[in-house]
């Protein structure tokens, strides 16, 4: 009793030595949270004011009924009316084939680099280039495709050329979070399927894919959201229409970048500036809807463990 | 994980649901005007169906636009694409047999510069016919300035060049107090704006300071500006820059100068009389000008120095240019109908509340005869 008592004021001394900051780590902890937390309104400071400004000035057209089912046939910059029916299809039309083609290509060489291909030289390779590809600027995905699809075959503009230049945008961004999440697959559950005598394919296709499903339809939904916010292609490759247009193989096709591109200089007329605002807006919330999608999908398809 | 499944196929089901609902209903707006319920003429035979492409200056961006909505009211069935990137790109695609028709700020060049003259390979693009210069817009140049309580300001073309070229410098010299007697003037610098973007508007204005500047604007016409001032992009760019800086000064199209409430300066031409910027004085103009192409080619040569009374004399000239034989068929009927609509009467005078000037009646009928030739 006397030892522990003689001992306890000595006990905690030193857990106030541990716990206890001088004056000096005090203040550098306060200066680093500060700062922290000053970078962090810093990089929220433009999107917050990007969100306000697009939402504030672009958020009345939006509540009309005609801005989702009509196109701008007919309507000048002077007038108000028409809607972005025509941009949004588009857009949608573009992005869904896009998407059509660059998906399968994305996921299958995915599985080859994670599950055959590892460590060899044709892996390497191919990891490679989709490194460079990754690095390709949308102006030159869309120059290339204008050189190969109007220069060397002699085709249109049309719509479905720009969804062969996305392709390009898109391909890397899935690839790439795609072998992330195959990556992330414990080999215990392939090695636990060879186990059974399962085949190779049929445990990829079972168990492989199912594993990391969440984390590719993620990643499929950011490179679909991040192709359809893309301008340079539309400019070079597809003409804008006003018009409603649904067919990528023939003719100018609206899209909603464009349709901000169309009116931007026309900022002094109210109904013009009305109208760039909400499309603006219009894309951001395109977006959005994409992002949520991911959101969803990944969660519901988790794998539970049991 | 059949839960999983068949939420996941809940949430496939539920956005393609969304997608679908959303082009079940798509329709075009109803066309404004009163004149819906004669659809029925849209089958005669001046409207044939189909749809046209064309690319070019945008400088007539939004003359076209208006006459399409009204040609739209006539003609239903036809649909008229027009991408305003620029006379230069408009020239390429044209000839690159990507757009049926082009709109340039100036007409095909004839000079060689490097391999094919642009009259030559759009000759080639038109199946070896020759390709038609067609006079369609006239869109005045304002020369637009800000400064506080000065309702009206007189220039003429060597003070213009003067101010243009950096050699007058404040509001109150001489050169302007001589044009403008019993105006007070502000002592402050002057501040210029020009467009960074090689521009047809900075062609034709630098084509009058050079023509009526006498000898006070030094560079050559060009579409890149060689003066003094900062630089905007676009006529939007160099509007908004005027608007918000007190005592500056440019050059822009004339609706642009409307459009942001900013004041014009009248011409003095020489003829005496200060002439102010209307749709009538740059009609005038134009009148005054002569075309140099042959036959059916009516690319025009303007008089920048002009010293008719009531002629403002800093115009640009959009042209339209079509194949005059050698599109396939159904493409040339489209091409003929909607040109004689924007070439007829009903067309030019829907220009003018936009601060163009229609085409005088005397080039006007050339054009349309023009027009009828094309097969």
């Amino acid at each position: 009793m006397s030892v522990l008592a003689a001992n306890k004021p000595a006990y905690d001394g030193q857990t106030l030595d541990l716990s206890g900051k001088s004056g000096a780590r005090a203040f550098k902890n306060t200066l680093a949270t500060v700062l922290i937390v000053l970078a962090f309104a810093v990089a929220l400071i433009p999107l917050l004011w990007i969100l306000w400004t697009v939402i504030s000035k672009g958020y009345s057209l939006l509540f009309d009924a005609n801005w989702w089912s009509q196109s701008q046939r007919g309507v000048t910059v002077r007038r108000e009316g028409g809607g972005a029916y025509h941009a949004v299809m588009g857009t949608l039309i573009m992005g869904l084939i896009t998407a059509a083609i660059a998906v399968p290509i994305a996921i299958l060489g995915a599985i080859y680099l994670v599950e055959y291909g590892k460590g060899t030289k044709a892996a390497r390779a191919v990891s490679f280039m989709v490194d460079i590809l990754t690095g390709v600027p949308s102006i030159v995905a869309a120059l290339f495709v204008y050189a190969v699809w109007i220069t060397v075959f002699g085709f249109n503009r049309v719509g479905f050329a720009v969804s062969l230049s996305l392709v390009l945008l898109m391909l890397p961004v899935v690839l790439r979070s795609t072998e992330e999440m195959l990556k992330l697959v414990p080999d215990e559950l392939r090695e636990a399927s060879y186990a059974l005598g399962v085949p190779k394919w049929k445990t990829i296709l079972k168990v492989v894919v199912p594993t990391a499903f969440g984390g590719i339809v993620t990643g499929v939904m950011l490179g679909l959201a991040r192709v359809m916010g893309e301008t340079a292609p539309l400019l070079i490759l597809v003409g804008y229409s006003k018009n409603i247009n649904l067919n990528p193989f023939d003719g100018f096709m609206g899209a909603l970048p464009t349709m901000i591109n169309q009116d931007r200089t026309e900022l002094a007329l109210e109904p013009a500036a009305d109208r760039v605002w909400a499309a603006a807006l219009t894309l951001i919330l395109l977006v959005l809807a994409l992002n949520l999608l991911a959101r969803l999908v990944a969660r519901f398809s988790a794998i539970k463990s049991k | 994980m059949s839960v999983n499944r068949l939420l996941r196929v809940g949430t496939v089901a539920v956005a393609s649901l969304g997608v679908l609902a959303l082009s079940a209903c798509g329709s075009d707006p109803e066309p404004s005007g009163s004149s819906s319920p004669e659809g029925s003429s849209s089958t005669g035979a001046d409207c044939p169906q189909g749809t046209l492409n064309a690319e070019g200056s945008s400088a007539q961006k939004n003359a076209i636009e208006e006459v399409i909505a009204k040609y739209n009211e006539k003609c239903a069935d036809v649909t008229v694409n027009y991408n305003p990137t620029g006379s230069g790109a408009g020239i390429k695609q044209f000839n690159a047999a990507q757009v049926d028709f082009a709109g340039s700020d100036s007409a095909l060049k004839t000079e060689a510069a490097d391999g094919d003259s642009e009259a030559a390979t759009a000759a080639k693009r038109c199946e070896n016919n020759a390709a038609l210069n067609l006079p369609m817009v006239i869109g005045p140049v304002a020369i637009a300035y800000n400064v506080d309580g000065l309702d009206k300001l007189v220039l003429d073309g060597a003070t213009a060049a003067k101010i243009f070229q950096g050699t007058v410098k404040t509001w109150n010299a001489p050169e302007i107090a001589k044009l403008n007697p019993g105006v007070t003037l502000p002592s402050a610098p002057i501040s210029v704006f020009f467009r960074s973007d090689e521009s047809g508007t900075t062609e034709n204005f630098t084509k009058y300071l050079a023509a009526s500047g006498g000898g006070a604007w030094t560079g050559k016409p060009a579409k890149k500006w060689t003066g003094t001032g900062a630089g905007k992009e676009k006529s939007a760019g160099v509007a908004e820059g005027v608007k918000s800086t007190k005592n500056s000064i440019t050059y822009v199209e004339w609706s642009y100068a409307v459009d942001n409430k900013l004041g014009v300066a009248q011409i003095d031409n020489g003829s005496g009389t200060p002439v102010e910027l209307t749709a009538e004085s740059a009609g005038k103009a134009l009148a005054a000008a002569k075309v140099t192409g042959t036959g059916n080619d009516l690319s025009m040569s303007l008089d920048y120095a002009t010293k008719e009374a009531g002629a403002y004399p800093i115009i640009l000239v959009t042209y339209e240019i079509a194949c005059s034989k050698g599109l396939p068929a159904e493409k040339t009927a489209l091409v003929k109908s909607f040109l004689s609509y924007f070439a007829s009467t009903d067309g030019q005078a829907s220009l003018t509340e936009l601060n163009y000037a229609p085409l005088p009646d005397e080039i006007r009928t050339k054009v349309d005869a023009a027009i009828q030739s094309i097969s």
